[in-house]
């Protein structure tokens, strides 16, 4: 772990989540023009020039208030679907394992169903029925269209994650530790909790973090076709609004695509770390 | 004296690929109370299984037929939640391997403390103390300290003394000790049998030992039986047993110990052969293509278990020692 630490690698990535999660949560109050701001006098300007850090877009935002917020929405939207998916998932998961039989067949089924579905089909479908109003006429509002996302994405990651824990409490449950607590007389609340949950729960992590990177670039696809937030700004819906000027503003696509690279690589990396102090530790057992 | 375990014809099969598996062949063994017990056999001959089975252990995947007779109650006929209130305080297990026994990522504390709050409703402090109190006596240094290592801090020695403390904890009448000393030294295993012995008595439990090892047995038990293949060949005293083997099986068994009398660099003895294949049935003695006195009858009728005037029982037509 020390070396891994020390790694230059390591620290940029570290670096990297303190920067975007600083931006998140303070954004709104830095000192910076809103992100909806229109700059008539300066569309299209390229990074450092006329004060704009990162320049303007073709409609005369920010890019860089632009990249703030959307930290925020992004990020928002990603850690909350891993978050609730993971909690749900795992339940299910580590359950199915633990009972086996047929409950363990219908939920493994029922993962398998899921996941054969495409994400983004599986999400676009999702959102088309969850955040369209009976009325076509009557927009939907921004809160409902984020809950809706947030809730497909976390349908998304259920079985993703759910899988995992399942085959991680299958193997873990089979071990002599387990048998040996059984045959003192401790009960399945503390089997599954003492000693399962905590040993299943690294592989859950490294599998998060991917998770979360899948969900950022789920997001951002779905707001290039149109699916995601509306009228507020996401890294993905930046994207979207500058592909159309990506021959002569190339910075306003590149600068939000290369925030989603990074965050994306930073988890990847993130979940690789923990990936490998679990199989070091179980060398070592 | 009063019977802790009786077992009684006891069969255990599990389902394979390959057809039934054939674990366990008619074992009957009675343990009185403060009795202690070894079942001796090489690997794959049915002792584990055995013990797991005598527990209610074993996997979903087992059938089991005959009776377990545990303190006058009959195992098969409680029900799983009155199986479980006998583990730990009825029954409790030390297993084969200290490295794989005992939970990596929790401390040693609330490992042993789990059967104690879980099982005999004590606080949390109570636990504590006799945790304390329980490491002190299997001779951990320093058992305050030891209750916040992980087992990986922990030399292997030491995880077996902590894996008889959990075994312990709940004061239960019946111990197996499942080949406690394979995954130690033999310094430490002179030490963890001695141990052991010393704890079963002061405690007057019963305990049965299973292990490879006729060595590990002779000093520590009070009967013996020795398994192959997953019958009972030979069960006796152990005075009677050393003094007088019967099996030809046994006497293999105790030529293959390594002796320092034995000039270096000769081969030490083996058993030649291996164990019959267990899912397929052979017609006559299970150990006659491996027996050097082996005859004609031998491989064609299978042996009943014979008891002698003395109480010694084996399974063989020519014993040793009998006039030929």
């Amino acid at each position: 772990m020390d070396s891994v630490k020390k790694s230059w690698v390591f620290r940029i990535t570290i670096a990297w989540f303190a920067l975007i999660a600083f931006f998140a949560i303070f954004g709104p109050w830095l000192p910076l023009p809103k992100w909806d701001q229109v700059f008539d006098d300066a569309l299209s300007v390229t990074p450092f020039k006329q004060g704009h850090i990162l320049g303007t877009d073709s409609n005369g935002y920010d890019i860089f208030s632009g990249v703030v917020y959307g930290a925020r929405i992004s990020l928002f939207i990603s850690f909350t679907a891993v978050f609730v998916g993971g909690t749900i998932g795992s339940a299910i998961g580590i359950t199915a394992a633990y009972v086996r039989g047929k409950f363990d067949y219908v939920v493994s089924t029922l993962f398998n169903v899921v996941l054969s579905i495409p994400n983004l089909v599986l999400s676009l479908a999702l959102i088309a029925v969850l955040a369209t109003n009976v009325d076509p006429n009557v927009p939907t509002s921004t809160g409902r269209r984020i809950m809706v996302l947030v809730i497909s994405l976390t349908i998304v990651i259920i079985p993703i994650l759910g899988r995992i824990a399942r085959a991680a409490t299958l193997s873990w449950s089979n071990r002599e530790f387990v048998l040996a607590a059984r045959s003192m007389g401790s009960n399945d609340r503390n089997i599954i909790w003492r000693h399962i949950v905590p040993n299943v729960l690294p592989a859950i992590f490294a599998v998060a973090f991917l998770a979360i990177g899948v969900v950022i670039v789920a997001e951002a696809s779905l707001s290039l076709l149109g699916a995601g937030v509306p009228d507020g700004t996401s890294w993905g819906s930046m994207v979207a609004r500058g592909r159309n000027d990506i021959e002569f503003a190339p910075h306003i696509i590149i600068i939000p695509l290369v925030c989603i690279a990074f965050t994306v690589i930073a988890c990847n990396y993130i979940g690789d770390v923990i990936r490998k102090q679990l199989d070091q530790r179980q060398a070592k057992l | 004296m009063t019977s802790m375990l009786k077992l009684e014809n006891l069969e255990i099969s599990f389902a394979t690929n390959r057809g039934s598996l054939h674990a366990v062949k008619g074992v009957s063994l009675d343990i009185d109370a403060g009795e202690s017990i070894g079942i001796v056999g090489e690997s794959g001959s049915g002792k584990t299984v055995l013990s797991r089975a005598s527990m209610g252990l074993l996997a979903p995947t087992a059938t089991r037929t005959g009776t377990v007779t545990f303190d006058g109650k009959e195992i098969s006929s409680l029900s799983r939640e009155e199986v479980r209130e006998t583990w730990g305080t009825g029954m409790a297990m030390i297993f084969q391997d200290p490295m794989t026994a005992l939970n990596p990522v929790r401390r040693i504390g609330p490992q042993i403390m789990e059967g104690l709050t879980v099982r005999l409703g004590m606080s949390k402090a109570d636990a504590r103390k006799r945790a304390i109190e329980l490491l002190g006596r299997v001779r951990i240094p320093d058992p305050e300290q030891a209750l916040n290592k992980f087992p990986g801090q922990l030399s292997g020695g030491m995880r077996q003394r902590v894996m008889i403390a959990i075994a312990l904890a709940c004061n239960p009448k019946l111990l197996f000790a499942d080949e406690p000393t394979t995954a130690l030294d033999v310094t430490v295993q002179a030490q963890i049998l001695q141990l052991l012995s010393e704890l079963r008595k002061e405690l007057n439990m019963s305990m049965v030992l299973v292990t490879h090892d006729l060595g590990v047995v002779a000093g520590h038990t009070d009967k013996i039986a020795v398994m192959y293949a997953g019958e009972v060949v030979e069960y006796a005293t152990t005075k009677d047993l050393f003094a007088r083997m019967r099996m030809p099986y046994t006497e293999a068994l105790m030529k293959s110990i390594p002796r320092l009398s034995t000039p270096s660099g000769s081969r030490l003895p083996v058993i030649e052969g291996r164990l019959p294949d267990p899912t397929k049935p052979e017609p006559g003695c299970l150990f006659a293509s491996r027996c050097p006195y082996a005859q004609e009858k031998c491989h064609t009728q299978h042996p009943d278990l014979t008891t002698d005037s003395d109480g010694h029982q084996y399974r063989c037509f020519f014993p040793l020692g009998a006039a030929q």
